[in-house]
């Protein structure tokens, strides 16, 4: 079932001397009910424009994104988004935070069952021992669980992470990504990540989107990550098709993020990787 | 957290910072640091102030005026003493007013057995007061009349040595008529030498004038504290005599019950009288029962002294906070939210923001006035009247001036900090709103004015700051009792005593306004989520 379409969204922004400066153009993509969406390309390209407009936080000068049913006209509730910095009100607590939007979204449900889904997002987090503690009381990647624990606290039908585990050492991302695919795993709920890690998404994602470079971006290609659910890191990582994956990911940022074609589609059976693949030039 | 920390914590928040070195020290940590740390946060600022007194007690009594000279730094300390002493006496005479019975009594007898031991005390001083006086004739004469003679011989002399010189030259000038160009200009010569003597006689007897004058100028310390101690000692004797009568004759009870006692004869005579006495006896009554009932709940008048005006001055400065706060908070939040309304609102704040309180409370007394043609009967005025303490301050229209003055002077800097917080809304947290879908009420109280929270203090603090310094100038032109009241009645009294009270108004109101600042830092602090509020 599809949960999201995306057709020829573009993105134009006007430059101080009144000129338009075209950051994405023509971005054509739908997402499955339960998907987990990357999407990577070279910093600038626009990753993150694509995301703000499907959040409803930036608008769309061209083209339209349909969520269920009906085109989205702003933000709201139901596409919750883990910024990059976590964005905790720093006077409140953990769950304080997290009940900001659970009281916001959920204003028929009583204290008690709010507060319980509060109290659930934050163990969902494990954070069920830090919930009275105030953001500066708190590390940089509790405060990023604290961020994940609001936004699937809202039950959205799409979650957007915004390079969620950018700024957090490399330990701590390995822990939170678990976190994420746990609670996925349980909810699952459609995913769209930005990220410019290809471990990360290789190991995270059904789908991988690579951007063209800016301006004007677009899709390039789109490789299917084809691993069973559940993951495991390690055994995936014994896995020759793991990295393949990398490599294809890579060989595209590399060489061919700058090409503009229409979209290829790869999954397990046309990878392209560093050695052996003959790329055709640009039209 | 250890209890150290928890010390040095308070400490922080408090703004005492000069006193962690203190406590770090008294658990031992890194003494070296610790002892560096109090010498420049304590033994600095303390050798500095040591300094300002000590230049103060030499300069000003350098400078005269018709108060006297610039007090001293220990005038000023008994001046203190003095507003002090009057404090007490006035308090003691309205509370022994309203003594009754057996406390009435034992206070009576010991201000009677005070009031001899003042007798005695005073007759001692006095005679202290004539040592004194004329061991500074004693000594008057034999350091001023030495330097008066050295001085007069010198002037005689020296006028005597002119007149001689003087008298030669002419002689001789008489019989330079056919002298030789050489022997006249030998002349000119000698009229010249002649004038240098006579300027360095000049000189010797400018100097010998100034000694002169110098000796004359020593004051007599005993003299001057004799003098002081006599002057107490008669104020105490006063007060006593006001006291005893206040306890005894004039005391509120006694008063009562003499005026009960006529009554009842009066009504013993009335109901056995006969017409002619009836009436002058019945109206005798009515006013004697008057009389009792306004006696009954009287008080001493008692006139307003440093401390209870010091009270009311608060009492105006928040008045007037409260009020700026109340309207600058709403506009401020307003001129953050909205580009437009900030539009609208800067040219009145450009505009009201730099005019002076001198202006503002004549212009506020006079509306003020407009809505209280008559204060005695006021409504608004008579509720204060009902409100525990406050009554005791007489809430009058000049206080209400002052209040909205300190209002007006102050309002602005809360209403900048509180529209530039507002304005400073992190846009990140903005987008978190519009994901949650946040209404207005809830984006208002659970975002923006957490943000601005910490800057808004920040100019509540400044406010503050600004109406307690505008408070004093408001007082002293409205004359509305209060400290100003009491520094322009100190000015117009204009004797030295109360040119010394003076100064002591300067460090009360320096001491309060850093309290005042003080107790706004800790508030700043504690909502303040990361950042250090700068203490000074
Ligand atoms: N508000 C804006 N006004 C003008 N140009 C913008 C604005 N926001 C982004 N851009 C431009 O749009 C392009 C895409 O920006 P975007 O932030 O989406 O990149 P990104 O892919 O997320 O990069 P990164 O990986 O560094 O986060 C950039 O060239 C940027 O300069
Ligand atoms: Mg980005």
């Amino acid at each position: 079932m599809r949960q999201v379409e995306i057709f020829n969204l573009t993105k134009s922004y006007p430059n101080p001397y009144g000129e338009t400066f075209r950051a994405v153009v023509d971005f054509n993509l739908n997402i499955e009910k339960g998907e987990f969406v990357g999407l990577i390309g070279h910093s600038g390209c626009g990753k993150s424009t694509v995301l703000t407009m499907l959040a409803g936080l930036n608008e769309i000068s061209d083209g339209g994104i349909i969520v269920g049913d009906s085109e989205i006209t702003g933000a709201g509730p139901d596409r919750a988004v883990v910024f990059q910095s976590p964005c905790l009100m720093p006077w409140m607590t953990a769950f304080g935070n997290v009940m900001l939007g659970v009281n916001n979204v959920y204003p028929h449900a009583t204290k008690a069952q709010r507060k319980q889904i509060a109290e659930y997002a934050l163990c969902a987090v494990g954070l069920a021992d830090s919930m009275n503690k105030r953001p500066t009381e708190m590390s940089g990647g509790m405060q990023q669980r604290v961020g994940i624990a609001r936004a699937i606290a809202l039950k959205p039908t799409v979650l957007l992470l915004d390079e969620p585990f950018g700024r957090l050492d490399s330990l701590t991302r390995m822990e939170l990504q678990d976190v994420i695919l746990e609670i996925l795993d349980r909810e699952k709920i459609t995913t769209v990540l930005v990220s410019h890690d290809v471990d990360e998404v290789v190991f995270l994602c059904d789908r991988v989107v690579m951007m063209t470079n800016g301006p004007a971006a677009t899709i390039g290609e789109i490789l299917s990550i084809d691993f069973e659910r559940p993951r495991e890191r390690t055994s995936m990582m014994k896995d020759p098709l793991y990295y393949q994956c990398l490599d294809h990911l890579l060989s595209y940022l590399t060489e061919r993020a700058h090409l503009r074609t229409d979209p290829r589609i790869h999954d397990s059976s046309n990878l392209l990787g560093f050695t052996g693949a003959k790329v055709e030039t640009a039209k | 957290m250890s209890a150290k920390y928890t010390i040095l914590k308070g400490i922080d928040i408090a703004g005492l910072n000069f006193l962690s070195p203190v406590v770090r020290l008294a658990t031992g940590e890194e003494p070296a640091k610790q002892m560096k740390e109090i010498g420049r946060l304590i033994v600095i600022p303390t050798l500095a102030f040591l300094a300002f007194f000590w230049l103060w007690a030499v300069v000003a009594p350098k400078h005269r005026t018709k108060s006297g000279e610039v007090p001293t730094p220990s005038v000023v300390w008994d001046a203190r003493a003095g507003i002090w002493r009057f404090h007490n006496y006035e308090t003691a005479k309205q509370d022994g007013f309203l003594l009754q019975g057996k406390e009435r009594e034992t206070e009576l007898a010991r201000a009677t057995a005070r009031i001899a031991e003042v007798g005695m005390l005073e007759k001692i001083a006095r005679q202290q007061l004539t040592a004194a006086r004329e061991a500074s004739t004693v000594k008057f004469d034999t350091t001023v009349a030495p330097a008066k003679n050295a001085y007069d011989t010198l002037r005689e002399i020296s006028r005597e040595s002119r007149k001689g010189r003087t008298a030669a030259l002419k002689a001789e000038a008489a019989t330079l008529n056919t002298a030789t160009e050489e022997a006249r200009l030998a002349f000119l010569q000698k009229l010249r030498d002649t004038q240098a003597r006579t300027e360095i006689d000049k000189l010797e007897l400018a100097k010998l004038k100034d000694r002169y004058e110098e000796a004359q100028e020593i004051t007599f310390p005993e003299v001057k504290d004799a003098t002081r101690a006599n002057t107490v000692l008669a104020e105490e004797k006063q007060f006593l005599v006001k006291y005893i009568d206040m306890l005894g004759k004039d005391s509120r009870e006694l008063k009562l019950a003499a005026a009960k006692t006529k009554l009842k004869e009066t009504r013993t005579s009335f109901l056995t009288a006969t017409e002619g006495d009836l009436y002058r006896l019945g109206s005798g009554i009515i006013k004697n029962e008057k009389f009792i009932k306004t006696t009954a709940s009287s008080k001493y008048a008692k006139p307003w002294t440093l401390p209870k005006q010091i009270v009311r001055s608060l009492l105006c400065v928040f008045a007037g906070f409260l009020l700026a706060s109340a309207i600058a908070i709403p506009i401020g939040i307003l001129c953050g939210l909205s580009a437009t309304f900030m539009a609208a609102m800067t040219p009145f704040i450009a505009l009201f923001k730099p005019v002076s309180p001198l202006v503002w409370l004549p212009i506020i007394m006079i509306i003020i006035g407009g809505f209280m043609p008559d204060p005695e009967n006021n409504a608004f005025l008579m509720f204060f009247d009902k409100v525990p303490f406050i009554k005791n301050y007489k809430i009058d229209p000049m206080f209400l001036s002052s209040a909205v003055t300190v209002a007006l002077c102050s309002l602005w800097a809360t209403l900048v900090n509180t529209a530039l917080g507002v304005g400073a809304v992190d846009k990140d947290h903005m987008n978190v709103a519009r994901v949650l879908r946040l209404g207005f009420w809830s984006r208002l109280f659970k975002i923006v004015i957490p943000t601005a929270l910490p800057l808004i203090f920040a100019g509540l603090r400044i406010s503050l700051g600004v109406g307690w310094m505008v408070l004093v100038a408001a007082e002293i032109l409205s004359t509305s009792e209060g400290i100003g009241k009491f520094v322009n009645d100190m000015y117009t009294n204009g004797s030295s005593e109360s040119f010394a009270q003076m100064f002591v108004v300067v460090f009360i109101v320096g001491i309060i306004g850093m309290l005042l600042d003080r107790i706004m830092v800790v508030f700043q602090r504690l909502v303040s989520f990361d950042s250090a509020v700068p203490a000074g």
